[in-house]
């Protein structure tokens, strides 16, 4: 399927049998009214922000070929390590829309953002968005303008910071012999 | 359209605006001075869990509603990122502790969608009868405590009854009651116990009686109908939009069940009946779960049949760089010792990229993103929680509504707080 | 049979248990500080009264968390039935509660109700801490999981498991009435919160 038409559209990737319209932020609203009207994905699956943070900064070495003939590095790299390839910004986040039909057509869409650039909020989109951003906000700190009570909702309202992040320590107890201190 | 509303359930929508999730007290109600606010605190009777809830009342009436989660947050998510992927597979069965193997199911099938596993047969089967066991373990979890909450208390030692067969059943396959750990990334952990089969046949014969025992004690009883009829309504249209899925979806009109639409495991190789109802009242989510137990009866009963041809098939994957060698190998063949340690220590690496995977969990749509660096950690893991998106759904079912139905509405949305938070 | 001084068989030290009807079974370490603690505290036939009366009918609190509130739900059952300690009435209330089983994880956002419940519940009161969670913080070592509930509340027992099996929170159970029958005092007297 193509998506020509989507307003603000950068780039589709397809993998692993799913496709992934790349957005432009600013136009975000839009793309999804016309996805939800257009097209009939009339139900927002889920919203997932992630964070890059340090994408990239170690390599990955791994096997030539497998019994299933899976390669993970790109063939010719000898099994020397690959790097992941760089993302554009440092948080994406991500729209799992689902239409309600036969077939059950899935589709992501993907909007990338640095630390501090806002997102619209599709609320007026799809309402289920509501709780969905609120807890990106909390967990991962991406303001999403136009949200009618952007406020935690996880953890306590005078928490401070977003441990999602990966800069946020996992936290805890240190445990002896865990290797994980 | 896959909407079979015979009739409309309400005029327009009735969702709150401007926020969809909250119940806004009117301006001029409020300058009254007649409301009370109620907290319904995070430790309260209903034994849906740590949910708060905070409600205005106008005598009976509820014309305010907000609910306040978070109580349960464990760090599920950032607690997977510093796991590798084998051992990461213990976190989501905690996350919908009712409907763990479904939880599981939908990790494994994520690092199986990346890895390009091929899952062998038996695995595929009796991951099916699993599920849908589990399928029928959230459901009587379901019934008894939503009974007990209304009133019908002898309901909940009727549905723990069968819950223990349950129960049983998965500590002769899996060693443990709850929280099974069975699913691997490739097939099952173990092979198949003798006198499993035998055992699960006995519970499929029971179980339709059981159900019959159910039904004959709520469906018919006029307090049960007098609660849960004509409450809690959700159209169609306004479930879609609140992304509800699952039980509530159906018993909106609206026939939509992942088993069906985007079969997975062995779906699309059993017979099975997906019961829709029009009325999107709390009773029809009742008839929905009962239905729905009688159905996963049927398709363990097909599982079974297929299983029992199976004896002897590999119940795992063979690709050695994922899943562990047999024992035995270990003490003659180099190269398993090394896959071995391997695995062990460091972790299988699943390659780069990033994947939606979803299912039809007791409770909705279960799905989980998963993003991959190619290294032996999850990148990032979401779930996507079906209980979650239905609390959403809780201020627009109880518009119009009395205090005392609060309890049958909530109930009726089937969470588990575990999922809400993660 | 006692052969000199201190007693070797449970029953002979008068308490009731399910272990009485394991003929072959000698005492274990707990049964043995049991009987010396009961030895040297020297209690009196009323305070043994009152205990016995404390432990027949020790109701719990509704404190279910997560999934060891599955399990804690499944002692009510009919298969294990706790209404055979007198303990089925599961009181919603904490000032009607003698108990307060934590069953489950405890998110920092829910210490302050878990202590504002413990606070309201009536001396004397008992706390098991179920499961791997409310006892250590279980397999959730981060951010927003208190390891463990000793940390805001004096715990009696630790259940471990995860979830514990309900024969599991059974003994808990009737380890706790053991040692309330043998006279020692409930953990608040005895220490305080863990820090």
């Amino acid at each position: 399927m193509s998506y020509e038409g989507v307003p603000g559209l950068v780039e589709t990737n397809d993998a692993y049998g799913e496709t992934t319209l790349v957005v432009v932020s600013a136009r975000l609203v839009e793309a999804c009214t016309y996805l939800r009207d257009e097209e009939g994905f009339d139900m927002l699956s889920d919203l997932t922000p992630t964070d890059y943070l340090g994408w990239g900064a170690k390599g990955v070495a791994g096997y030539i070929g497998t019994v299933s003939g899976r390669d993970l590095n790109h063939p010719g790299s000898q099994g020397l390590q690959a790097l992941p390839e760089r993302k554009p910004k440092r948080f994406s986040v991500n729209y799992h829309l689902l239409a309600i039909r036969p077939g059950a057509p899935r589709l992501r869409v993907q909007v990338w953002v640095e630390d501090g650039e806002p997102v619209p909020s599709v609320v007026s989109v799809w309402p289920t968005a509501d709780w969905h951003e609120r807890e990106a906000y909390d967990l991962m700190g991406i303001r999403f303008e136009g949200h009618p009570n952007l406020a935690r909702i996880i953890l306590e309202d005078d928490w401070e910071g977003y441990p999602l992040r990966k800069d946020y320590p996992i936290g805890g107890e240190p445990v002896r012999f865990s290797g994980e201190e | 359209m896959a909407i079979v509303e015979r009739h409309r359930i309400y005029e327009g929508t009735r969702i709150p605006s401007p926020i969809p999730t909250v119940l806004e007290v009117p301006a001029d109600l409020r300058a009254s001075d007649d409301i009370l606010q109620v907290n319904f605190g995070p430790n309260h009777p209903s034994t849906h869990g740590v949910l708060r809830l905070v409600v205005d009342l106008d005598g009976e009436k509820v014309v305010g509603l907000h609910a306040v989660i978070g109580y349960l947050h464990t760090g599920f998510e950032k607690s997977m990122e510093s796991k590798t992927w084998w051992k990461g597979i213990t976190f989501p069965e905690r996350i919908d502790y009712v409907a763990f193997q479904n939880n599981e199911y939908v990790f494994v099938a994520a690092i199986e969608k990346l890895l390009g596993m091929e899952v062998p047969p038996k695995a595929t089967w009796m991951r099916t009868l699993l599920c849908e066991l589990n399928r029928i373990h959230s459901h009587l979890i379901w019934l008894g405590t939503s009974g007990l909450e209304l009133g019908a208390i002898s309901m909940f030692w009727y549905a723990f009854r069968e819950r223990e067969q349950i129960l049983d059943l998965f500590e002769l396959v899996t060693g443990y009651r709850m929280h099974t750990r069975y699913f691997q990334a490739g097939g099952l952990a173990e092979d198949i116990p003798r006198g499993f089969y035998p055992e699960c046949r006995k519970f499929v014969e029971r179980m339709p009686k059981a159900v019959d025992d159910y039904e004959a004690i709520l469906d018919r009883n006029e307090i049960w109908m007098e609660r849960t009829q004509g409450l809690g309504l959700l159209s169609a249209a306004d479930a879609i939009a609140l992304g509800q899925t699952g039980p509530v979806l159906r018993a909106s009109g609206v026939d939509w069940d992942l088993r069906r639409q985007q079969p997975y495991l062995a779906y699309d190789q059993v017979d099975f009946v997906v019961p829709v109802y029009p009325n999107g009242d709390v009773y029809d989510r009742y008839r929905v779960h009962m239905d729905e137990m009688r159905q996963s009866t049927r398709i363990v009963a097909q599982c079974l049949d297929r299983l029992e041809r199976m004896e002897g098939e590999p119940w795992i994957a063979d690709d050695r760089k994922v899943v562990l060698p047999p024992r035995e190998e270990l003490h003659t063949s180099m190269e398993s010792l090394i896959h071995h340690f391997k695995i062990v220590t460091e972790g299988y690496r699943v390659p780069e990229g990033e994947v939606y995977v979803t299912i039809e969990s007791p409770r909705g749509e279960l799905g989980c993103y998963v993003v991959s660096d190619g290294g032996p950690k999850p990148w990032r893991v979401k779930f996507r929680a079906p209980s979650f998106v239905a609390l959403e759904a809780t201020a627009t079912c109880m518009a119009d509504a009395y205090v005392a139905d609060m309890i049958a509405v909530v109930g009726s949305l089937d969470t588990v707080m575990g999922e809400v938070d993660r | 049979m006692a052969v000199s001084g201190r007693p070797k068989r449970l029953r002979e030290y008068g308490l009731k248990s399910e272990r009485v009807l394991w003929p072959t079974k000698g005492p274990g370490a707990f049964e043995q500080e049991v009987g010396d603690l009961e030895s040297s505290l020297g209690l009196t036939t009323l305070d043994k009264a009152v205990a016995w009366a404390q432990t027949k009918s020790m109701w719990p609190d509704t404190f279910g968390l997560a999934c060891c509130a599955i399990e804690m739900m499944a002692i009510v059952s009919s298969r294990y039935d706790i209404a055979r300690f007198g303990m089925e009435a599961f009181r919603s209330s904490p000032r009607q509660a003698d108990l307060l089983i934590v069953s489950g994880r405890v998110a920092h956002k829910m210490a302050a109700p878990l202590r504002q419940i413990y606070d309201q519940m009536l001396e004397p009161k008992w706390v098991i801490a179920m499961g791997a969670c409310a006892s250590s913080g279980g397999m959730f070592n981060n951010y927003t999981t208190l390891q463990g509930v000793d940390k805001i509340v004096a715990v009696d027992i630790y259940v471990p498991g995860c979830p514990p099996r309900p024969e599991a929170l059974m003994e808990g159970i009737i380890r706790l009435h053991e040692r309330v029958q043998a006279g020692i005092p409930p953990a608040y007297e005895v220490r305080g919160v863990a820090s």
